[in-house]
């Protein structure tokens, strides 16, 4: 009972740390930037070009101010280019974004650790911390952004600095820039077209029926995307977790498997005279394998409850301060994960553990139970 | 009426590879309400033919036969079934489960007959009473005397009427006095309740109490005074 209560524990802080860094790693990817469904000119996804504008994207706008599962959207400008201070200069991916609505669609805003975030009309850059000490840059300094216009033509246009960000993602930091819409028009020769609209859903469940309501009305020319199809990357990485998790409750169940096949040997072992005293009584092979499957279930229940309430109490005593990880942040902010991970217990785990390791009990009982009625009544009963 | 009858029942064991011979062509009877007792020194196969008519154990080769029923024939499931129902084992070291009160362990047969719970209660105690052991109720082996506990064991014995009471050496560890009373409770048991007796013993007070003794001597009966 003892292993299992141990298992147990250790599955229930394991499967709430996994929680923990998928829901976040999710969070974070899709708030970031991502959002929860985009639409583009069909081929854009593939092809970031600016040549791949987004046709009509009034149309889309009305078509989404529409839709009851639709909380916010807003226009971006996407395209790749150079940022250059006065010391070094790094390859980046230009946002222009309409300040006022981006902030509800993502969490940039609030990924600013100093200066302040983009204004409407201000000519300013927003760009990660990281970017800033690579270019051996400052608050309020000046940058260089350079990007191939719509007429093939370079683009180039002075932006200060207005704050820097930092997301639990270095991948991303390294990369993304972003002016206000208007500006990246303007330095892109863009006039008033834009790359792309990003939507945040009220349930992130549902992007994927509204990309299959969507993307016929708005027809061929349009390509719809949900989260899943935007960071394929990340949704692998949440796979293998998961695949991850279900090969963590197996090494578990078998461990467990052994516990109890063991511990129930050993007690069919210690009490083969009182098994030989309740054949000679009468009792059934039946009863024998059902007493000794029933103890299994118990021991198992018991076990299971115990270790799984510690081990949700730890992960809630955690999910608060969350576990500093700061060790691994370079890898883990390698694929877009914080460096502070905070437990989530999920009903999925509990449900798991509660039916997996009884389950698991029952099937490792048999073999002990078979053992107990192979035994013949009148050796059991004088053995000592 | 002939309730149990053997018929030339050997019993050989291996004992590495030379072979035990227990019992050699036992062939006798006994008779519904006998009180009977199977004597014999040390090594003789009195326990081997009580373990083989109560069930417990295959003969080499013969039959068993309880009323007319011959055991050759029943599965593992029958032979629990009959020794549930009509068999009563007593045995020398009383063998009552440790972790069970007095109470409980006389109840636990009735349980598994499915009896139920109020109606096995009252049986199991009315009977504790007629042995004069109702005050261990609730006591636990370990806290009985090796008396007591030999009463418990007739008590679980007994208490759903079988038709045979085996009892293997029951007096072996007892006293002298526990072991005459006991003996006067059995023989109560036989003459008010009709159950049959069958002891294995060479215990001299349990041939004096006996109504008729088989004597084994190496597997093979050497005397009945008794046969039918």
């Amino acid at each position: 009972m003892v292993a299992i209560a141990i298992g147990l524990i250790s599955l229930a802080l394991t499967d709430s740390i996994y929680n923990g860094v998928i829901i976040q790693m999710f969070r974070d990817q899709v708030g970031t930037h991502v959002g929860h469904l985009q639409i583009h000119r069909r081929g854009f996804n593939e092809n970031k070009v600016v040549q791949n504008w987004l046709p009509d994207p009034d149309a889309v706008e009305r078509r989404l101010a529409a839709d009851s599962l639709i909380s916010h959207f807003a226009k971006r400008v996407i395209a790749f280019g150079i940022v250059s201070s006065a010391s070094n200069s790094s390859g980046i991916t230009l946002v222009g974004v309409e300040p006022e609505r981006e902030r509800l669609v993502t969490t940039i805003e609030r990924s600013v650790s100093s200066g302040g975030y983009l204004q409407t009309g201000q000519r300013a850059i927003l760009i990660s911390r990281r970017m800033s000490e690579k270019l051996s840059v400052r608050l309020g300094d000046k940058l260089v952004v350079m990007a191939t216009a719509l007429d093939g033509t370079v683009g180039t246009d002075v932006f200060r600095i207005c704050g820097l960000y930092e997301t639990s993602s270095s991948e991303f930091d390294r990369m993304f820039v972003y002016i206000p819409l208007s500006y990246s028009q303007q330095l892109l020769g863009l006039g008033e077209r834009v790359m792309e609209v990003t939507a945040v859903l009220r349930n992130p469940e549902d992007a994927y029926a509204l990309r299959d309501r969507l993307a016929p009305v708005l027809g061929p020319e349009f390509e719809v995307l949900s989260f899943a199809e935007l960071i394929p990357m990340m949704m692998q990485i949440i796979t293998v977790a998961k695949q991850s998790m279900v090969i963590y409750y197996v090494i578990i169940g078998i461990a467990t498997m052994f516990g109890i096949v063991n511990a129930l040997l050993m007690s069919v072992f210690e009490r083969t005279r009182e098994l030989g005293i309740l054949m000679a009584t009468g009792m059934k092979n039946r009863n024998i394998v059902t007493m000794i499957l029933m103890e299994a279930f118990f021991l198992s229940i018991i076990g299971t409850v115990i270790g799984l309430g510690i081990g949700i109490a730890i992960s809630l005593l955690l999910a608060g301060p969350g576990i500093n990880l700061s060790a691994f942040a370079e890898g883990l902010t390698m694929v877009g994960a914080s460096s502070r991970i905070y437990p989530v217990v999920s009903l999925d785990g509990i449900i798991n553990g509660l039916t997996v390791v009884p389950a698991i009990a029952l099937i490792a009982a048999l073999y002990p139970a078979v053992r107990a009625i192979r035994l013949e009544p009148v050796r059991a009963i004088h053995y000592v | 009426m002939e309730l149990i009858r053997t018929e030339d029942l050997e019993k050989t064991y291996q004992d590495h590879t030379i072979p035990v011979y227990a019992l050699r062509g036992v062939t006798f009877s006994v008779g519904s309400g006998e009180f009977l007792a199977i004597a014999g020194p040390s090594g003789s196969g009195k326990t081997t033919l009580l373990n083989l008519i109560g069930a417990l154990d295959r003969p080499s080769s013969g039959n068993i036969y309880i009323e007319n029923h011959s055991l050759r024939d029943l599965d593992k499931k029958s032979l629990s079934a009959l020794r549930l129902n009509r068999i009563g084992f007593i045995f020398q070291a009383y063998n009552l489960i440790p972790v069970l009160t007095a109470l409980e362990n006389i109840e636990f047969k009735l349980m598994l007959l499915g009896v139920p719970t109020k109606e096995r209660r009252e049986r199991a105690l009315r009977l504790m009473g007629e042995l004069g052991i109702a005050g261990l109720a609730d006591k636990r082996p370990n806290e009985m005397s090796g008396g007591q506990q030999q009463r418990v064991a007739v008590a679980r014995a007994i208490v759903n009427l079988p038709q045979i009471v085996l009892a293997d050496e029951p007096t072996a560890n007892l006293d002298s006095v526990t072991a005459h009373a006991l003996l006067d409770l059995m023989l109560a048991m036989n003459e008010e309740r009709g159950i049959t007796f069958v002891f294995s013993s060479h215990d001299r007070q349990v041939l004096e109490h006996a109504k008729r003794v088989v004597i084994l001597h190496d597997g093979q009966i050497v005397e009945d005074n008794g046969k039918r």
